[in-house]
């Protein structure tokens, strides 16, 4: 998502706007943040199910990876839609 | 976004820090024009947001642990030998799991 979601800013004054601007990427970072803790989350409790040792058995690393861009790959598909449907794409099946 | 993880990762240096302009706080070392409002308001927002984060990740990272490591049916409260290895085995490859996800971030994707 970027800036576009706040609207028409022509009208506001220079300062709020950089107010606004920055409080728009004070958000972007926490949601990547948190994005970044819950992928982290949910591949370690995927692939992850033995504790013999302290380091990642090779298949483990193998299935984070996968794990991670599958994600991201399906996030950015998500993504995609969900600005379609958000500009008012239409939503039947054809 | 586009976050720069070093090999430290989440035990190391500070997320955002590295990737945060600190030229103002410079310029007003420097003795030169002081960080404007704003900037101060950015750089402790952001500072927020990093504290956030690790909070979360404690937490997560506790969870996890404990629904990987310890048995439900609480035989006992006392942890027992294998459940105190298994934290330091959980926790070691929690670690390594955050440190290669964020390797993932920092360089393949693009910013959004």
């Amino acid at each position: 998502m970027d800036k576009s979601v706040l609207g028409d800013l022509d009208s506001v004054p220079e300062e709020e706007k950089k107010r606004m601007s920055t409080m728009v990427d004070q958000l972007q970072v926490r949601d990547s943040l948190r994005m970044y803790n819950s992928l982290v989350e949910r591949c370690f409790t995927e692939c992850v199910d033995t504790f013999h040792r302290k380091s990642l058995t090779k298949q483990e690393d193998t299935c984070v990876r996968r794990c991670a861009v599958k994600f991201l790959r399906f996030s950015m598909g998500v993504g995609m839609r969900f600005a379609e449907l958000n500009q008012g794409a239409p939503t039947e099946d054809f | 976004m586009h976050m720069r993880c070093d090999k430290d990762g989440p035990r190391g240096r500070s997320l955002l820090f590295s990737r945060l302009d600190f030229g103002s706080w410079g310029a007003m070392a420097a003795g030169n024009n002081a960080p404007s409002a704003l900037d101060k308001e950015q750089i402790f927002g952001m500072a927020e947001k990093e504290m956030e984060y690790r909070v979360e990740l404690f937490n997560k990272l506790t969870h996890t642990c404990f629904n990987k490591c310890v048995d439900k049916k609480y035989k006992e409260s006392e942890l027992n030998m294998g459940e105190n290895s298994c934290i330091d085995r959980c926790v070691s490859k929690y670690w390594h799991v955050t440190n290669l996800i964020g390797q993932l971030l920092g360089s393949g994707r693009p910013p959004m």
